[in-house]
């Protein structure tokens, strides 16, 4: 069971040395107590203490990290089941996976891709992660020239792929040092690929049918000092994988069944239904997903979707309704007024932010509604926007009285002219508009 | 030594039944009974859980309908009979929601033709139908009843009940059987309130489908899937008044900038794997009616939630 933070604060040295990186010991105990401390950052402990508090406070799900440098990711460290009881900490990784059968050309190619492309949502630029490359030839030479072809062009997590422990020696001749993920060790090779693992270091998947089966193999794993394991659940259907990683999830982060508490890797490329795959493995519980290349419709859907799963759910979705600020507006600046959804304000403060010119937001209470949703529902209403502009005291603020309203309640801009005797400008649809706008209609 | 997965779950979601057959004195080929989930979403190992249902949306005004969705169906859309039957025997799907988009042109009062379009799509087709009625307060109440009698017997779903106005919807529910959709702007208390608000008034929780709203993949998905998820799990948790199946609408995504903007040459694959996306991801966190507008969302959705219930796939036709 979980000690508490003074249970733990007990056996601790008291001495508030600072070493393990925390101010005072009883700071070093909370973050114990939460699984977010490692008992090993204590230089001070005897080794019964450590043993009372290792099993209790290290993280359930062990924090793995993959490659190293500016593109090297961690995962695992996760404590919830449901986004919303806390939030999910470690985006899963998506690596592109190749055949070592494909020619030098084509290799580079999506390597040259996986290293250049992103797209930028909500401020946010979203990448593809890495390289997975399979021995799908069979042959250990043409397994290492195509993990050195990688390597040659960029310096990305790789997952080595094959069940030959001497084409995976060979493989990692090349890449052995950058921390790539050895995929994968089962029941027959397990001897060999823990020696691989631990000689260079790397992380180590372990495959089996059942969770039974994969916590004898991490056991096994760990006795032979192979500590940064992932485990590949083996789905053979979409069930099959929500089934297995909900239950891995579940019995690892209320401690149940230690030997499970690890990341899950779902190579998303050998199920029938990749994008389906690739969605359940976000959704539910994968940590490292491997799929062929996508194409660019399902490239940004999927990286969408994992942006959504792992923000935070703690930020409120409704903004206090008001008069804000962007950058110092004066008399003359514009007023832009919105609906008080999160996401709605945030996008548009974005964009505004981005077009240098100070102005004011005027923020309406639609319960947190779009402005869509809003008008259609008839939470926005000129009557709303007639009392915001008064409660706020608007008319205090600027000397003009131009409103500029969003392209979606373009049907209320007479009816607010009327209620409110401001003039009303109709503003684009789309925030990402905003900026073009302003410079071509507020400037008139 | 086997691992003993226990959630400690104690509640039930609600069965809610959709169209009546013959036997039940309706004119469906068949119905569908969801809910009845115990655990997570497909999680479940009682024979008998259905997959989600998908249900295809039409209108009777296409004007208002995307352009994307009008340019894939064609002419068959200025008929909303014939683009019922096209959801039920060309695109596959289990469900046609209809909205009568007609109603929202102003001043709009031919209360009649409401009824007689309500009467033609259950004549071309014999899937059970959900009935979207208008968007103004002013002729809810007419719109509703004429709805609800010209479905008598059917055992239609309405939508849509909000907290600001589901009194005439409920009305017209309870004078003929049908259930009632309950939507609320993504928040699981706001969504509680309403299903007091309707168990107030009489309608059954056995009548109710519960929809958090959806808001599109990109575009505060994130929220709509806590909110789903969050219902669910106050259900299983034992919160009767939350422990109604989920219906996931994610029409937002055919107007998000990606899918409106796309390169004309790949607009519908975008559109149809945002869909995708989006109704897959709401089925995991606990939707179980998933709408479309696009009619190449049906297949993917339909293979996928096969593979979902690979080990089970009974109970489709209740």
């Amino acid at each position: 069971m979980a000690l508490k933070a003074l249970d733990i604060y007990k056996l601790l040295p008291k001495k508030n040395c600072k070493e393990c990186g925390d101010p005072t010991c009883l700071t070093f105990a909370m973050k114990l107590a939460g699984g977010k401390a490692d008992v090993e950052l204590c230089p001070y402990l005897d080794e019964a203490a450590k043993s009372v508090l290792g099993a209790t406070t290290r993280p359930p799900i062990r924090l793995v990290r993959l490659g190293i440098g500016e593109r090297s990711f961690a995962i695992g460290e996760e404590v919830v089941l449901y986004r919303h009881e806390k939030t999910f900490y470690h985006q899963p990784g998506i690596l592109f996976k190749i055949a070592d059968t494909i020619s030098p050309d084509e290799i580079s190619a999506i390597t040259t891709r996986v290293r250049d492309e992103f797209f930028t949502r909500v401020g946010a630029d979203l990448r593809f992660n890495g390289i997975a490359i399979e021995n799908a030839s069979g042959s250990v030479d043409q397994f290492a020239r195509a993990v050195e072809m990688v390597e040659k062009v960029a310096d990305l997590p790789l997952v080595l792929m094959s069940a030959d422990p001497t084409a995976m020696a060979a493989a990692l001749t090349h890449c052995g040092t950058y921390r790539p993920l050895i995929h994968t060790a089962t029941s027959e090779n397990r001897k060999e690929f823990c020696t691989l693992a631990k000689q260079h270091g790397c992380p180590l998947v372990v495959r089996a049918k059942t969770i039974d089966e994969l916590a004898q193999l991490t056991r096994d794993c760990t006795a032979d000092g192979v500590q940064d394991l992932l485990l590949d659940l083996s789905p053979e259907s979409l069930e099959a994988f929500i089934v297995r990683s909900t239950a891995v999830r579940q019995l690892a982060i209320t401690r149940a069944a230690p030997d499970l508490g690890y990341p899950v890797f779902l190579d998303a490329a050998v199920m029938d239904l990749q994008d389906a795959g690739i969605v359940m493995g976000i959704a539910k519980y994968a940590s490292v997903i491997v799929t062929s290349p996508l194409s660019p419709v399902a490239s940004k859907t999927a990286l969408t979707l994992r942006q959504n799963i792992y923000t935070d759910p703690q930020k409120p979705i409704q903004m206090n309704p008001g008069l804000y600020r962007v950058g110092n507006p004066g008399k003359d600046a514009p007023v832009l007024m919105t609906v008080n959804f999160s996401l709605t304000f945030f996008t548009l403060q974005g964009y505004l932010e981005s077009t240098r010119l100070p102005c004011f937001m005027l923020i309406v209470d639609t319960e947190g509604l779009s402005v869509l949703t809003a008008v259609a529902a008839g939470k926005l209403s000129e009557m709303l926007v007639k009392d915001s502009i008064k409660k706020f005291a608007v008319e205090d603020e600027v000397s003009h009285r131009k409103l500029i309203i969003p392209g979606y309640a373009s049907p209320l801009s007479g009816r607010i002219e009327e209620a409110t005797g401001w003039k009303v400008m109709v503003g684009p649809r789309d925030a990402a508009e905003i900026g073009e706008y302003l410079h071509e209609e507020w400037k008139k | 030594m086997g691992f003993v997965l226990n959630f400690g779950w104690s509640g039930t979601i609600t069965e809610v039944t959709l169209g009546a057959t013959k036997a039940d004195g309706g004119t469906r080929r068949l119905s569908y009974r969801i809910g009845g989930g115990k655990t997570l979403p497909f999680l479940e190992k009682t024979p008998g859980t259905s997959a989600p249902l998908i249900a295809f949306e039409i209108c009777d005004n296409p004007q208002y309908w995307s352009p994307i969705v009008r340019d894939y169906c064609g002419d068959v859309i200025n008929n909303s009979g014939e683009w019922a039957h096209a959801a039920d025997t060309v695109y596959g799907a289990d469900l046609v929601r209809l909205y009568l988009t007609s109603t929202r042109q102003r001043d709009f009062s031919d209360i009649a033709s409401v009824g007689k379009t309500v009467e033609t799509v259950l004549s071309r087709t014999s899937l059970p139908l959900i009935i979207e009625g208008s968007n103004e307060p002013k002729i809810d109440s007419e719109v509703f009843l004429k709805c609800g009698e010209s479905g008598q017997g059917e055992r239609m779903l309405l939508g849509t009940a909000e907290a600001a106005r589901y009194r005439s919807i409920a009305a017209a529910a309870m004078a003929y059987n049908h259930s009632v959709i309950a939507q609320s702007p993504i928040d699981v208390n706001l969504a509680k309130q309403l299903n007091i608000l309707l168990k107030e008034i009489g309608l059954a929780r056995d009548h109710i489908i519960i929809d958090p709203y959806t808001g599109s993949l990109g575009y505060g998905f994130e929220y709509s899937y806590s909110a789903m998820e969050r219902i669910r799990f106050s259900a299983l948790k034992g919160d009767a008044d939350l422990a109604m199946p989920i219906i996931c609408s994610p029409v937002d995504t055919l107007t998000v900038k990606e899918v409106r903007e796309a390169e004309p040459a790949i607009q519908d694959d975008i559109a149809v794997q945002w869909e995708f996306t989006t109704g897959l991801a709401a089925a995991t966190a606990g939707a179980e009616i998933i709408c479309v507008r696009h009619p190449r969302t049906i297949p993917l959705l339909r293979k996928a939630f096969g593979s979902l219930n690979s080990g089970n796939m009974a109970g489709k036709g209740a």
